[in-house]
């Protein structure tokens, strides 16, 4: 059926309708990866947000139990130019279509998708709709729609959980995390304690751990209660810290940096990333709408760590006087390119001399 | 039976990173710092070590190099020749150095690199950075910054190599 | 004291050329070396070129000195001490070079001077690569899967792995002669015979023997690194066909899209920890297997130099792979490369990604053989059977593999989709479970037929997400099939890739009713831009591909634009030379300042060079194609080869000025064995004609004879455009001779155009550029110079002694015809043989 992409400056795309017949409202922004569908529409970062593929045909993969970044998409609408019908779970029942039913979730597939992300290149993320019919109602709706900045509090967990392992004590804070962090956890054999992004100091030290964790989540950190920063400026001085995505923006923020939107959001894996200590160059997956304002970073405080070579954005920071560090981007991959995993092994390094210096 | 590669190029490149933020945070960034590299491979570590701060701090960590070799309290020949270059000699005094060595085992090495620097003036203070800590001291030396702790039998041999004198980057463990 | 390694910088750099066209190897590598000589110029190094091909473009390139030799042990270190050259580049040469180089290397002797530096692989590892067993046990050490394999020596040995490994298995020679053996045996009843023949064709009688891991999907990825360890990700494509049909035989489609992430990830560092193991500058790929019930993922193939990959990723991608990989194997960063101002400053250090599909379809010659009464063995297997191929771009992959159908076989009568209709039951059977040339429409009819998409897979070992393909292919047919003729179902169709000429047969109309109705309803081509970002930059793109949206992105180039129609894939015959005459084509006209536009559906030559047009239209090449990009841009002259008789036809109906590269529509025969056939050569300039030399031809080799020509027996000829023509005769003489007497030229001869082939060789010997004054005839162009090239020659030239001789192609290992092959008439390439005198037997 035939269905259509309202944008808040009034520009109209029409394609087929596929996965939930719902009317949805939300903040489109494109991803230029070629593999990872699933991973990405099931990343909690994209509450709120609508993506638009560049890649030209998505779906042919399936829907696999591996690939799940969360058990329940956060994201409000998938356009597509051209979508496969394969189904490879067991049961060979779902496919992207019945994924997106199943989740109550739009895609609008046969777009002119490379012409969109042109337009969206120029004005940047852009409040949207996909609805049945185009019409001033439908597009009253959408000015009228103001989205929701609470995006942490609909995706973090409100209660803390383990997921016990024999290594390491290390306490997630979450943000709306994804699963790749708790899989890469699990390979260092860590014992994950998962806590809610209102816990306490107390509640954190005295669960005795040797790290902590800033998970990635959606949203801008600004949105989040200043105790949040209370509490990171506490923990970084306590224990090895590291931070990933919005949790890095959290950790400059807590430090005195600034945060700014990005003109245009980037969401991909193909940008270099440069590690500035080696000037090693890698790749990561990056889902990003905002960076440290540079002018902002007290370089008597923070370093530079890394960078992006294509905007030369920010992608890293490390507190000089203690063992807390994050990147924008995330190194465990999920999709994307896994030779950022080294973060963790740092991490872990860094985690195993401090208990050893501490016993 | 083949040797055990322990650490790759990788997780060594990894390693010198992580001593080099270590070093930072002790030092308060790089004032009066001087890296002393015991020879042969811990010179290259410790020049890596400097080319690393050189890229985050945007200065010029002098980087010096001693011969230990017939320093040395087990070795026949004990001597007073540091294998240093008159030219080489820093002034060393009310610096803060740092020792870089390849792998920390007995610690006699690094008492004779101890030994040797004192002769030559008066730091301020002296850290120890070293690649590997195989365990098995017979001195009471313990290293400021370890890359790796590798917890190592007697009869075992570590095989530290540098891509600069060795053509590659590992550490292996010899049986 | 301390000191940071510094390498003597190279400045004089020689690159060995990757010698005749074969099986496995068309013109990627001359393209290649012929793309980066000039910025290698540029950057201020002296570059050399051997090759003993006549076919090349990089031996004319101005940027290089080009030496035409045979490609020996000695011919390297004579032009190492000549051009005192200080870095040998191997790896734009494939196998071959690196053999060669290799050679050169345990050849080397103190009186040879110091050895030069080996470019790209340190001479050690150059040598693990050519051994390949070496490699492989070290990428396994490294903690990669490989399958389990054993080098033997004989018979008894053989048998012993054949108990341990069992069937089936892979066997391969060792230090092979020439390129790619691989055959798999899956009956006891071969193993015997085929390991009998493999060892003969290893140099040192040895056989590899490995675990055959058939069925298993195949996914290919290309990656570059620099001397610091910085490795980047080109492109990856998978393979519709399972592990057992050889890649080159295969419909390929990238990006990949039947492999999860998580799995294109491992393979991703496996393929940077395997360039970092051998410590490569430049480029690599790996071809991997990936086993979808365990998970696991096998190395199959390493291949650190310039293969057929590479020269596709970078027309699929937009990505400078030649450009990039030239300069970090002269010892440059990543982030140090030079690119030209028409990409975007970032292009060599962002991982290319694509918003488009590309399908690579393989072109057989099967029917072209049997035209001519050769039966040959149309099964596919592990030994590569194709001898070219084609690509299609489009949005969707039904798109995208339409338009490689159409590209790849645009004049075959048996690829039209009802002609499967004759195929008996039994017949599809055995041919779903071993598979011929038609491979996808045979699919197509098997789904027709109501096979279920599982069974289907099962019995294929191909994913399913193909089988769903087709069926929407299937559907779109018949839809069209259905309705009358309608709008709708022509926007439907043409979205999907159909021809008008297809549509047309459908419907029963003709093209031109097809077009008439598409304006009338504004069915009109959006050509998308190819760029490396995806949309995510502005981007100067210069290349297109057509397909129905919204938006189009071509704006036409100028109004003095030139539009050249592309040769399309290679084929037996002079596909060779044809890849080389188009870019002598556009290089000229571009030299004298017109604006070009190429269309052109073949990775492997040289034509689709991003500096040697304007614009590229990466397109089929049917009439309707062609017809869309002339309305889009209006260009001033068409460029179109002799052969393409229907096109020159509806572009001169619709009153387009076309110009006819003169050319037969089948390449002649050559002469019998018994027999000599003679050629005067001459060149007509639109005004007169000017005889250049007289050759003779015996089955497999042409020499020049040192005899004048009297210009006034050319008179009476009437021709109708300018270009090189040949007047023909045979001769009962199986002996070379130096002088001939003339018949009577207008009773006993044939005149025809000049063969691509002999225009490059004639080129390189006389050392007359031919090709250009063609160009410049056709223009009006023709200076001083060339007049003067023509009135020294008059027959009386002082040939070079190098005989073109035709690659003694392996057809019994890659096709098993059922009789002697025209090597002429189905030449797969060439090569130079220098002879001592006019009258020795022909025998080096």
């Amino acid at each position: 059926m035939e269905r259509h992409l309202i944008l808040e400056d009034g520009t109209v795309f029409s394609g087929q309708g596929f996965g939930a017949p719902a009317t949805t409202f939300g903040e489109i922004i494109f991803d230029t990866a070629t593999s990872g569908y699933q991973e990405t529409i099931t990343n909690p970062i994209y509450d709120g947000q609508m993506i638009v593929f560049a890649m030209p045909v998505v779906g042919a993969d399936g829907i696999h139990a591996e690939a799940y970044e969360s058990t329940t998409p956060k994201i409000r609408g998938v356009v597509v130019h051209d979508l496969a019908e394969v189904s490879t779970n067991r049961q060979r029942r779902m496919n992207l279509d019945r994924f997106l039913q199943h989740h109550n979730i739009p895609g609008l597939y046969e777009v002119d998708t490379r012409k969109l992300i042109r337009h969206l290149r120029e004005t940047g993320p852009q409040k949207a709709t996909i609805v049945d019919v185009v019409d001033d109602h439908a597009v009253d709706q959408l000015v009228a729609t103001v989205l929701t900045n609470k995006q942490v509090q609909n995706t973090a967990t409100p209660k803390a959980y383990a997921n016990p392992g024999h290594g390491f004590h290390i306490i997630v804070i979450d943000f709306g995390l994804k699963h790749g962090i708790l899989r890469v956890l699990g390979d260092y054999d860590a014992n994950v304690t998962v806590l809610p992004y209102t816990t306490t100091v107390d509640e954190v030290l005295t669960l005795d751990p040797d790290g902590i964790i800033l998970s990635t989540g959606p949203g801008n950190p600004e949105d989040l209660p200043d105790s949040v920063l209370t509490l990171i400026r506490v923990l970084q001085t306590k224990m090895p810290l590291l931070g990933l995505g919005l949790g890095h923006e959290l950790l400059a923020l807590a430090n005195g940096a600034e945060i700014q939107a990005l003109p245009a959001e980037y969401h991909g894996m193909n940008h270099p990333i440069q590690e500035i200590i080696s000037q090693q160059l890698f790749y990561a997956r990056q889902g990003r709408g905002y960076v440290i304002d540079e002018d902002s970073l007290d370089g008597k405080k923070l370093f530079v760590t890394h960078r992006d070579l294509v905007d030369g954005s920010i992608q890293g920071i490390r507190l000089r006087d203690n063992p807390a560090f994050s990147v924008q981007f995330f190194p465990d991959g999920a999709p994307g390119p896994l030779e950022a995993n080294g973060i963790f092994a740092d991490f872990f390094e860094t985690v195993a001399d401090y208990v050893q210096k501490n016993s | 039976m083949a040797n055990k590669v322990v650490l790759d190029q990788d997780s060594m490149q990894r390693a010198l990173t992580r001593i080099t933020y270590e070093i930072l945070e002790r030092n308060k960034g790089g004032q009066n710092l001087i890296l002393v590299g015991i020879k042969t491979r811990g010179e290259y570590l410790a020049h890596r070590i400097a080319d690393r701060l050189e890229q985050l701090e945007q200065v010029q960590i002098p980087v010096m190099a001693i011969d230990v070799t017939n320093y040395r309290d087990d070795h026949l020949d004990s001597g007073d020749d540091l294998g240093l270059d008159p030219a080489e000699k820093l002034n060393i005094a009310n610096q803060n150095i740092v020792l870089v060595d390849d792998v920390l085992f007995t610690g006699r090495t690094t008492r004779a690199a101890l030994d040797a620097l004192i002769q030559i003036g008066r730091p301020q203070a002296i850290a120890l950075a070293v690649l590997v800590d195989r365990g098995h001291r017979e001195l009471p030396i313990r290293a400021d910054f370890v890359g790796k702790n590798i917890p190592t039998a007697q009869n075992e041999k570590i095989k530290v190599k540098v891509k600069e004198f060795d053509g590659e980057d590992s550490v292996e463990i010899v049986h | 004291m301390y000191k940071k390694i510094v390498e003597t910088p190279v400045k004089k750099v020689l690159f060995i050329g990757g010698g005749e066209t074969d099986f496995g190897l068309q013109g990627e590598s001359d393209a290649a070396i012929y793309q980066v000589l000039p910025i290698l110029n540029g950057l201020g190094y002296t570059v050399t070129v051997l090759d003993d091909n006549p076919y090349s473009l990089a031996l004319e390139s101005p940027a290089a000195t080009g030496f035409l030799r045979t490609l020996t042990v000695q011919n390297v270190k004579k032009i190492i001490k000549s051009q005192k050259v200080d870095g040998v580049m191997p790896l734009f040469g494939g196998v071959r070079a690196l053999r060669l180089w290799d050679q050169v290397i345990s050849e080397w002797r103190e009186a040879d001077g110091v050895l030069p530096q080996t470019l790209g692989l340190s001479a050690s590892e150059l040598h693990e690569v050519n051994d390949g067993t070496l490699l492989f046990d070290r990428i396994e050490e490294i903690g990669l899967s490989v399958t389990a394999s054993a080098v033997v020596h004989n018979q008894e040995e053989a048998n012993e792995m054949l108990r341990d490994l069992e069937l089936p298995l892979v066997i391969r020679a060792h230090n092979p002669v020439q390129g790619t053996t691989r055959q798999i045996v899956d009956r006891l009843d071969d193993f015997d015979h085929v390991v009998n023949r493999v060892m003969g064709q290893s140099l040192t009688n040895e056989v590899l023997i490995a675990k055959a891991i058939n069925g298993l999907k195949e996914v290919s990825v290309l990656v570059v690194r620099d001397r610091d360890g910085n490795c980047l990700q080109v492109g990856a494509s998978e393979d519709m066909d399972p592990i057992g049909i050889h890649t080159a035989d295969s419909l390929s489609v990238a990006p990949v899209l039947t492999v999860s992430d998580q799995i294109l990830q491992q393979m991703r560092i496996q393929a940077f920890a395997i360039a970092d193991l051998i410590g490569l500058r430049g480029v690599l790929h790996v071809q991997f297997a990936f086993d979808e019930k365990t998970g696991e993922i096998y190395v199959i193939k390493v291949s650190p130099y310039l293969d057929h990959l590479a020269n596709r990723m970078a027309v699929m991608t937009g990505y400078p792979v030649m450009l990039v990989a030239a300069q970090l194997a002269m010892g440059k960063k990543i982030t140090e490369v030079y690119l030209p101002n028409a990409f975007h400053e970032k292009t060599a250090i962002m991982e290319p990604v694509m918003d488009h599909i590309v399908v690579k379809l393989p072109v057989f010659s099967f029917g072209d053989l049997e035209a001519m009464g050769i039966k040959v063995n149309r099964q596919l297997n592990s030994v590569q059977k194709s001898v070219g191929s084609a690509l299609g771009f489009g949005r969707t992959f039904v798109e995208a593999m339409e338009k490689a159908i159409r590209s790849a076989h645009f004049n075959n009568r048996s690829f039209s989709p009802k002609y499967m209709a004759d195929v008996s039951d039994d017949e599809l059977i055995q041919q779903l479970i071993h598979p011929q040339d038609n491979r996808v429409l045979l699919l197509i009819e098997a789904l027709r037929r109501g096979y279920e998409v599982d069974e289907l897979a099962e019995l294929t070992n191909i994913d399913e997400f193909y089988f769903y393909q087709l069926n929407r292919l299937i559907e779109i047919e018949q839809s069209v099939d259905r309705d009358n003729i309608d709008a709708d179902a022509l926007r439907q169709a043409k979205k999907f890739g159909l021809s008008d000429g297809l549509i047309a047969r459908f419907w029963q109309t003709n093209f031109q009713a097809i077009r008439t109705l598409a304006r009338q309803n504004n069915i009109q081509p959006t050509y998308k831009a190819l760029e490396p970002s995806a949309g995510e930059f502005p981007e100067h793109a210069r290349q297109f591909f057509a397909t129905f949206e919204e938006e189009n992105e071509s704006e036409p180039i100028c109004a003095q634009s030139v539009l050249i129609i592309g040769p399309g894939a290679f084929r037996m015959g002079d596909g060779a030379s044809a890849g080389y005459m188009t870019s002598v084509t556009l290089s000229e006209l571009h030299r004298l300042d017109y604006q070009t536009i190429i269309m052109n559906n073949n990775a492997a030559d040289p034509t689709l060079l991003p500096h040697l047009s304007d614009k590229q239209y990466l397109e089929p090449l049917e009439v309707s194609d062609v017809m869309s990009v002339v309305d889009k841009e209006q260009p001033h002259a068409i460029l179109v080869p002799g052969n393409r008789k229907k096109l020159i036809e509806a572009l001169q109906e619709m009153g387009q000025h076309v110009i006819v590269f003169p050319k037969e529509k089948h390449h002649p025969s050559g002469p019998e064995k018994h027999q000599s056939e003679f050629s005067l050569n001459f060149f007509y300039d639109g005004e007169e004609k000017h005889p250049l030399v007289v050759t003779q031809h015996r089955p497999g080799e042409v020499r020049i004879l040192d005899q004048a020509i009297d210009p006034a027996l050319l008179d009476d000829l009437t021709l109708a455009s300018p270009g090189l023509y040949q007047i023909i005769w045979r001769v009962d003489l199986d002996a070379w001779v130096s002088k001939i007497p003339l018949p009577d030229l207008r009773v006993d001869t044939w005149l025809r155009p000049m063969p691509y082939g002999h225009i490059a060789y004639l080129t390189k010997v006389l050392d007359i550029p031919l090709g250009r004054m063609i160009v410049r005839a056709w223009v009006g162009q023709l200076n001083e110079a060339d007049r003067q090239y023509l009135a020294a020659i008059k027959g009386q030239h002082e040939t070079a002694k190098l005989a073109m001789v035709a690659k003694n192609t392996d057809f019994d290992l890659h096709l098993q015809p059922d009789k002697a092959i025209d090597l002429t008439r189905f030449e797969m390439g060439a090569k130079v043989v220098p002879y001592e005198s006019e009258n020795s037997d022909g025998q080096e």
